[in-house]
Order: C-alpha cells, then sequence, then structure tokens
C-alpha cells in the first residue's frame, strides 16, 4: 500500500510540474461557462443574422432559450474536453516506458500492477473531478439564469456520459499495454470508439453498447426513458473491469 | 448600462476577473523571482505587466519576456 501511495503522489506531481493539471482545470472550467454563454448568445446571434436568412427566404420566429438550450450545449461540449483529457493522458505509460522510467521503480521491487493501478487510478480520479467540476459550473450557471427543473434526470444523464469518458479512459490504458508510441495508443483507443460508434447504428444492439451513453443528453427533454440505458452501462462497467484486467496482463508481459 | 443588464453578464464578468487577477498574480511572481529575461529589465517588465494587466500585459511577458531554461 505504501509502495502505491508513493507512487500516487509522484504521478501527482508529475501532473502538477508539468502543468498539465492546471491546463485541465483551466479547459474544463471553461467548458463549464461556455455551455451557458453560448445559450445566451443564441438570441442575440439570431437577431444578427435574422437579414441574411430572410434574403434566403427563412423566417426566425422568438427563439426561446432555457436549460435545455445550455444542457444540450454542456453534451456537444463535454465530448471535446473528453478529448483533450485523452491527448493530455495519451502518454501516461507509453512516454515512461520510451524514457525508462520505470526501470529503477520496478527492479527496486515495486510491483508492476501497482503501477498500472496507480496511473489509472490517477486518470479516472482526474476526470472525476474535472467532469463534475464542469458540471456543477453548468447547472448553477443554469440555475441562475433558467430553472433546472425543467430538465428530466439530469444527473442520471450526466453519470452516463461520466462512464462513457471512464470506459474511454480505460480503452486507453489497456491499449497501452500492447503499443508503444502514445499516437498509436490514441489512434486504437479511436479505432475501437469508431467501431463501437457504428456498431451502435444498427438498431437494437446499438442499446447495449458504451456508445449509447453519449445519447443521454436526450433524457433531459423527457425523450427516452432511463430503462434505454440500463443495459448499456451494465455493458460498459463490465468493458471497464476487462480494459482495466488486460492492462495489467499486458503490462506484467511488456519489455521495459 | 441597466443594472439588470449588468445582473445578466456579471456571472460571466466575476470568472473573467478572478482569472484576470490570478494570471496577474503568478506573473507578478515570475517577474520579482527571476532577475535575467529575455529582452527588458525587471522594471520594464513590471510596468507592461501592470499597465496591461486586462490579459495582454502577462501574456506579453509569457512570449516575449520569459527567459527560456
Amino acid at each position: 500500500m505504501r509502495a502505491f501511495l508513493a507512487f500516487m503522489k509522484k504521478e501527482w506531481m508529475e501532473l502538477v510540474r508539468t502543468g498539465k493539471l492546471w491546463i485541465l482545470l483551466v479547459v474544463f472550467v471553461l467548458f463549464g461557462i461556455m455551455n451557458p454563454a453560448i445559450a445566451k448568445l443564441i438570441p442575440w446571434m439570431m437577431e444578427m443574422f435574422e437579414e441574411s436568412f430572410a434574403q434566403m427566404g427563412m423566417s426566425i420566429s422568438e427563439v426561446q432559450v432555457d436549460a435545455l438550450t445550455s444542457w444540450g450545449q454542456f453534451y456537444k461540449n463535454v465530448p471535446m474536453a473528453l478529448v483533450v483529457f485523452l491527448l493530455m493522458f495519451s502518454g501516461t505509460m507509453t512516454s515512461e516506458c520510451q524514457k525508462g522510467t520505470l526501470i529503477p521503480i520496478l527492479t527496486k521491487g515495486m510491483e508492476r500492477w501497482k503501477v498500472v493501478l496507480a496511473k489509472t487510478s490517477m486518470a479516472i480520479g482526474m476526470w472525476t473531478i474535472c467532469y463534475w467540476m464542469c458540471y456543477a459550473i453548468t447547472y448553477g450557471y443554469n440555475w441562475y439564469f433558467w430553472d433546472n427543473g425543467i430538465a428530466h434526470h439530469p444527473l442520471f444523464a450526466a453519470f452516463c456520459l461520466y462512464l462513457a469518458g471512464t470506459w474511454l479512459i480505460t480503452l486507453m490504458l489497456a491499449a497501452s499495454g500492447f503499443l508503444k508510441s502514445n499516437s498509436a495508443v490514441l489512434i486504437a483507443a479511436g479505432a475501437v470508439f469508431l467501431i463501437c460508434y457504428f456498431a451502435g447504428m444498427v438498431p437494437k444492439f446499438g442499446t447495449y453498447l458504451p456508445t449509447q451513453l453519449l445519447g443521454a443528453g436526450n433524457l433531459l427533454s423527457g425523450a427516452g426513458k432511463i430503462e434505454e440505458y440500463l443495459w448499456a452501462i451494465a455493458v460498459t462497467g463490465v468493458l471497464g473491469i476487462l480494459n482495466l484486467a488486460v492492462s495489467v496482463i499486458e503490462f506484467d508481459r511488456k519489455e521495459i | 448600462m441597466k443594472i439588470n443588464e449588468i445582473r445578466e453578464i456579471l456571472p460571466f464578468l466575476i470568472p473573467l476577473i478572478v482569472g484576470e487577477l490570478a494570471l496577474l498574480g503568478v506573473t507578478l511572481r515570475h517577474v520579482l523571482t527571476h532577475s535575467h529575461y529575455k529582452r527588458g529589465s525587471r522594471a520594464l517588465w513590471l510596468i507592461v505587466v501592470i499597465v496591461g494587466m486586462n490579459f495582454v500585459g502577462p501574456i506579453l511577458y509569457w512570449v516575449l519576456g520569459k527567459e527560456e531554461e
């Protein structure tokens, strides 16, 4: 346990000293503020473009902006923030293997699975903090400007997206077990995601895939039921644990 | 500007101000704890950073004044 905690501390120091921590915090705070800000700007933008729309033969009636508009932005923007997050953490395993900085620690008797576990917990912990901070900021603004009451199951829908992000993080770490460079890790994780995404287009089958969770934002307007996401949540949880197991096994066999 | 309009944008203004002041603080600390700059002197950078404190000054310092390590 002591070795594990010490390694966690080292991971934390790395985040602080490379400046990644600050970048992540700023990005997620910005994304959190941007959602309501864009929702606030929409009526103003519509007004500006009204004339050019009228020339094209389109007329715009009064635009109604409420908490749902802002939440809609949240579900559109958070995947982008997730991509930034994944880019930041894509090298967490591979860059250490490339630089050989793990060799002294491993030869001193640190078990390999502890390294994997510490890196996974650090990545998921950071994701948890960043994501829910972003959620809380958007929630706070929506509460101030509009009424969150019209959104159905906001917490459950947010949890779905959170779980999808966690799954992608474990997927990336599992890929780190096989591959040597962080770009290869990103490509592999992206490929698996795309396969899931396209497989999800097959009706019936899609409800069992992690990519189903990305659409959880639809819950807010009252379209769809919670039950439609339960299978996807179960499958995603199992896949996440499998990914973790794969990364531990693969890292054990890896030459460093 | 009416008080209502200010209340509308206040929630966006506050984080902006906080960010601005935080950046100012970090930059001032960096200027004062370093004695060599890529160009300019400490007095010059202090003036630039404080006069242009709405993001411009600090960004100018980090881009043009901070010495490579």
